[in-house]
């Protein structure tokens, strides 16, 4: 078969078929044992041989008409280069920048949203809390039925104080950490940091709801003259959990914000940056619900002193302050 | 003249959809995963991290680690654990295949033509959660009582499933905030060279002979489509259709020296060899009017000119 054919194109595929048969050998090889499975041989191999795969796709393009080659040579360069251009980042030093360096500087970047989110709750609680003194009927109005776990404006002063201090070995323990990962906060913020990017608007609404239900809630309690209790109650974890969904809400609203003005660049390139940063407030809004559910599943019914869980409460806030506030800030400067 | 212009005037942003610029510059074209696909590959990884998450559920209950009141909320943690690492650390593995797109055959790149980052990949995957799980539970759980959060509930669903259908790269949320899109693997498979075909079967040499103005009729596209014609040939027919292939190629024989004023008979045992000549000499003349600037891509081509020329 060879010699006897004098087409230009069909000379140039025998003279660098063997290349291109070697290349995908060692493409198969890489794809199934990893980059990181070659030797050092075959690893300078695969690049060089698939640079020179581009250049004969390139040529063959011009000067070939053969529709098995280009259909060849178009998916042998594909493969190639999906596996020459794989994630060379590890792991480990992932995480380790992320917790040093990504997440602070993202939360000290994206104050502006985050305050944004507190100050929707801040209003909504605020509202709440003089809605109920107002009228106690408001209190039925904001909290389902399901959440209020029987509390309401006809329940006993001795009853409210009873959950408040209440040692119930069933709610402790992994089940209750799983429960309070999974309720209804966590739905809050996950509904809001989702909802920011569809629209703003829903987002802040939400927010704004869960925090006319704190609001009553608090308001109910202060009205039985149990106002530090509640306080120490809610601390322990809340102080964990609130932040962690006004941080998740202000992540929303960066992206939200980012669809609604996106400025000179098209959406989903708005949408991509805005990502950068609201994607680092999301997982640490995780990080933080997680917490919170551990201080809710065990801390809280181990401690039944008032102090104490305010205590442990604000100052588990103070410690996310200080790793917002001073993380990663020596090398951070320079990088805007 | 031109009949249509271009309506808008702005540049789009990287290259058109369907092709990845890589950093040395050849672009290569692949074909973008549609939904139907993806959604296969979701539910395959569904099935196995639901199984991992049993597995655990059963090795704790074994253990006595749960009580009855508290067990559907450590099982659906127990899923959301196995599930959340398993997505992010299989494509970073794996360079962007879980091993449900493994089956399926598809990959998840990143727009630019630049490699993966394990940004790119841990946003598209916690966008997951947001966009398929959320939904997903959400649509077991819709509770009638709760007329707001059913209302939130199927606003999102519909949201979700409208994104992708909207963009031509078939990108979800999380791959518009990461820079991603799926594509299907291509195979590499080398056929033949067709002009090779002629000369290991015909022994003689210059039975047929075709001028230049016999070459002038055609360009790429009926090539290409003799080229498949000639490759279905040899690759051996089964007897059933062989019948109406020898038809076939009658007709083709006959209508390419009817077009290219070929004089000379051509004999049914004929006609192999002379479409394979035909092929040969076609595809050196075009590939050289290609060399020099002359692209033609099909039979029309002389009409583009002198619709062109002012």
């Amino acid at each position: 078969m060879e010699a006897t054919v004098d087409i230009r194109s069909a000379r140039f595929r025998e003279e660098r078929e063997a290349d291109w048969k070697r290349l995908e050998a060692l493409v198969q090889e890489a794809e199934s044992r990893g980059v990181t499975g070659l030797s050092f041989m075959q690893a300078r191999d695969l690049a060089a041989l698939y640079r020179q795969a581009t250049t004969s796709l390139a040529i063959a393009r011009e000067i070939s008409l053969d529709k098995a080659l280009l259909a060849y040579l178009e998916a042998l360069t594909a493969r190639a280069y999906l596996s020459v251009y794989a994630p060379q980042e590890r792991l480990g030093g992932v995480v380790t920048k992320f917790l040093t360096k990504g997440a602070p500087q993202a939360m000290r970047r994206s104050w502006a949203f985050i305050l944004l989110g507190f100050v929707c709750m801040g209003l909504g609680a605020l509202c709440g809390y003089l809605l109920f003194f107002d009228n106690a009927d408001w209190y039925h109005v904001f909290m389902p039925e399901g959440l209020a776990g029987g509390r309401g404006p006809g329940s006993t002063t001795e009853y409210l104080r009873g959950v408040i201090y209440d040692d119930d070995p069933d709610a402790r323990g992994l089940g209750a950490f799983a429960t309070f990962l999974f309720s209804h906060n966590t739905r809050i913020a996950i509904f809001v940091f989702g909802l920011g990017v569809f629209l703003c608007v829903p987002a802040i609404a939400l927010i704004f709801y869960n925090g006319l239900m704190f609001g009553a809630f608090v308001a109910l309690h202060v009205d039985r003259g149990l106002g530090w209790d509640i306080a120490g109650w809610l601390s322990i974890h809340g102080v964990t959990e609130l932040s962690a969904i006004c941080i998740a809400c202000g992540a929303g609203l960066q992206l939200g914000f980012a669809v609604l003005f996106p400025g000179q660049r098209t959406r989903a390139r708005a949408l991509r940056d805005a990502g950068r940063d609201a994607t680092k407030l999301a997982i640490v809004a995780a990080l933080m619900l997680v917490a919170a559910a551990l201080l809710e599943g065990f801390g809280r019914q181990l401690v039944q002193d008032m102090n104490t869980r305010l205590f442990i409460g604000w100052g588990m806030g103070a410690l996310w302050v200080l790793w917002f506030a001073l993380g990663g800030r020596t090398s951070g400067r320079g990088r805007s | 003249m031109k009949l249509w212009r271009r309506r808008s005037t702005s540049k789009p942003e990287g290259p058109p959809p369907g092709q990845l610029l890589p950093p040395e510059g050849v672009p290569i074209h692949l074909g973008i995963a549609g939904v139907g696909v993806r959604m296969a590959a979701q539910i395959v990884d569904l099935i196995l991290t639901l199984g991992a998450a049993i597995a655990l559920i059963v090795l704790m209950a074994s253990l006595d680690l749960t009580t009855a009141a508290t067990w559907g909320a450590v099982a659906s943690m127990l899923f959301f654990f196995t599930r959340v690492p398993y997505y992010v650390l299989s494509e970073i593995f794996w360079n962007g295949q879980t091993l449900g797109k493994r089956l399926m055959k598809i990959k998840v790149v990143s727009n630019d033509g630049a490699s993966l980052t394990i940004h790119a990949l841990v946003v598209r995957n916690m966008m997951k959660e947001a966009e398929v799980f959320l939904p997903g539970t959400l649509l077991i759980t819709l509770d009638a009582e709760e007329p707001l959060y059913t209302l939130i509930a199927l606003i999102w669903i519909i949201g979700t499933l409208i994104v992708p259908l909207c963009n031509k790269r078939r990108r979800r949320l999380g791959d518009l905030i990461a820079g991603t899109y799926v594509i299907h693997l291509p195979q590499p498979v080398l056929l033949a060279d067709v002009a090779t075909y002629a000369a290991a079967s015909s022994g003689k040499k210059e039975e047929f002979t075709f001028l230049s103005h016999h070459l002038d009729h055609y360009g790429a596209f009926e090539l290409q489509t003799l080229e498949d014609l000639l490759r279905a040939q040899k690759s051996g027919m089964p007897y059933e259709t062989s019948k109406t292939y020898a038809d076939t190629l009658a007709k083709v024989v006959e209508n390419i020296r009817r077009r290219i004023d070929y004089a000379d008979r051509v004999e049914p045992d004929q006609r192999v060899r002379f479409l394979q000549a035909f092929y040969n000499a076609q595809r050196a003349y075009l590939e050289q009017r290609q060399l020099f600037g002359d692209r033609r891509s099909d039979k029309h081509f002389d009409e583009d000119e002198v619709e062109e020329t002012p």
